[in-house]
């Protein structure tokens, strides 16, 4: 299934950390220097205390599908249909809600509580978008 | 708005609305036009008596095309007008009038029209199907950047978690969900203004196809032309108006996060300004005898019977369930002009504010409940969020 048709992201001061690791494979979020929480999307500020010092934190653990949908509509042209797209939350990582596309199971398959790995896939515009991987089992 | 009841030192004073259809072949400016001009004899105004105007949404913003039309200042030069207030809004419309309510209340302007109109039919039609929201920009910005290009590319997708999630948390399921679009189908075989008329059965819901799991066609308002303008007036001018309906209450609360992956609970949602509108009112919904409630999808009015407490949370889908509640005749008629659904998108609870003032002054036709004293209105699905509670006279 091929996800590089579509809209690509415009790619901030906020969120550039986040887009550049993306092409790396890897999934940061933005953390807290003060508090140490973490936080998703990237606001350049803390959303628990309001530091305005932040880094960037990796998440390398399973996440769990909050919720889902399988589009089945052809928004675009060349746009290939049907495909799953999960809102994966880490139970370890209070605040951060990722959503991406997920592959490693048929469409139908997808359930709420899934376990998911972390990954990426190129999208549109070059860009390389969550694209988290089924793990054949639930939280 | 703060506790003080600012709403009641006005009046929704007149309605009106251009020919609504799939397709219409005439300009925004033009529908724009037609709407105002029809609400402010209905009103039992004239253009002239107009200082306050406003549309949603300002600024030229357009995520679909056809989006927005009717610029303010267009209109303003086209209609001769001075004003001493406007407004165009993007963000923050809880409801169609809450802005116009609070200009009008604290003496910005006397009588103030807000529009919306919208050409998404001609411009689906002419994209040769419904467009991807966004596609009218080169990127994704702002909380988009985080749902386009991952493939959300339609609010459709965008919502469908959330039923998704509320059917997995209280064991709905789409047979009973469909009542809602076939019960509201049946009102608009009542009303010669929607755009959809012919009777829909549950089991052609059930066949439709699948736009979004677990959303499907029938679950998703129908893109239409057509504009809608709404006049409100200060209560003192109450002798000059032809028929003018009270707000009892109306508030418009964004709590948790704003945003529509981000929203904590996807299972409840509206519950806040439901709650802060209940709490400027001795009225309890026992009271209300039609509720218009925003229906861009059907899970959004599973949401708003919840919130304002027609039901308990959870319990929505039993209550369309067989759809007898929510008929003409039924305990709570719900969108008696057909909804976004069957009426056509007119959007952001436009044409559910339209049918409201219709129902309480008795000229809904065919689809009058019978001594409708109070109608509760719900706009907009999601973190942006309205409520409100409209009377008699």
């Amino acid at each position: 299934m091929d996800a590089t048709t579509g809209i690509p992201p415009a790619v901030t001061e906020e969120t550039a950390a986040f887009w550049s690791a993306a092409q790396e494979g890897r999934l940061v979020v933005e953390q807290c220097t003060a508090c140490g929480a973490t936080s998703f999307p990237p606001r350049g500020i803390c959303r628990s205390c309001r530091g305005r010092e932040t880094s960037t934190a990796e998440i390398t653990d399973r996440g769990v599908v909050y919720s889902f949908t399988v589009n089945h509509q052809r928004w675009l042209p060349d746009l290939e249909v049907p495909y799953a797209m999960v809102l994966v939350e880490f139970p370890a990582h209070p605040g951060v809600r990722v959503t991406g596309r997920l592959r490693g199971c048929p469409a139908e398959e997808t359930r709420i509580g899934m376990l998911v790995d972390i990954g990426f896939e190129p999208g549109p515009g070059g860009q390389a978008i969550p694209s988290f991987i089924a793990a054949g089992a639930d939280a | 708005m703060g506790t003080e009841h600012l709403e009641r030192r006005v009046v929704v004073s007149g309605v009106g609305q251009s020919q609504i259809g799939r397709q219409v072949d005439r300009s925004g400016l033009q529908l724009t036009l037609d709407a105002i001009t029809a609400a402010v004899a209905d009103a039992g105004l004239r253009l002239d008596d107009i200082d306050g105007l406003a549309t949603f949404p300002g600024g030229g913003a357009a995520n679909l095309p056809g989006y927005a039309n009717g610029n303010l200042y267009e209109v303003q030069d086209a209609l001769g007008l001075r004003t001493t207030w406007r407004q165009g809004i993007v963000e923050g419309l809880a409801l169609p009038f809450y802005g116009t309510a609070q200009a009008v209340a604290t003496g910005q302007a006397r009588h103030a029209v807000i529009w919306r109109t919208v050409k998404e039919g001609s411009a689906a039609r002419n994209a040769g199907g419904r467009p991807a929201y966004g596609s009218t920009k080169p990127v994704a910005e702002g909380p988009l950047a985080w749902l386009l290009p991952v493939g959300m590319l339609s609010p459709v997708c965008q919502v469908a978690p959330y039923a998704m999630r509320y059917m997995h948390e209280y064991g709905a399921t789409r047979e009973q969900l469909g009542w809602i679009p076939v019960t509201q189908r049946a009102h608009a075989a009542l009303n010669p203004d929607a755009v959809y008329r012919t009777p829909l059965t549950l089991e052609a819901y059930l066949e439709s196809r699948m736009i979004s799991t677990p959303m499907c066609l029938y679950d998703c308002d129908v893109p239409a032309d057509g504009a809608t303008a709404i006049v409100v007036s200060a209560i003192e001018t109450a002798g000059d108006l032809r028929a003018p309906v009270r707000i009892e209450a109306m508030a418009g609360v964004v709590e948790g996060r704003p945003s529509w992956d981000q929203w904590e609970d996807m299972g409840r949602v509206g519950h806040g300004a439901a709650r802060a509108m209940w709490e400027r009112t001795d009225l309890r919904p026992a009271d209300v005898d039609v509720a218009q409630l925003y229906d861009g999808f059907t899970i959004e009015v599973v949401w708003w019977l919840e919130a304002l407490g027609f039901c308990s949370t959870g319990e929505a889908a039993d209550f369309v369930d067989g759809g007898s509640r929510i008929s003409l005749g039924g305990e709570l008629p719900l969108n008696t002009w057909g909804g976004q659904l069957s009426g056509g998108r007119l959007h952001a609870g436009f044409g559910h504010t339209a049918e409201a003032v219709r129902q309480l002054r008795g000229e809904a036709g065919e689809r009058q409940v019978d001594g409708a004293q109070v109608v509760a209105l719900g706009n907009v699905g999601g973190f942006e969020a309205g409520a409100a509670l409209l009377t008699r006279w």
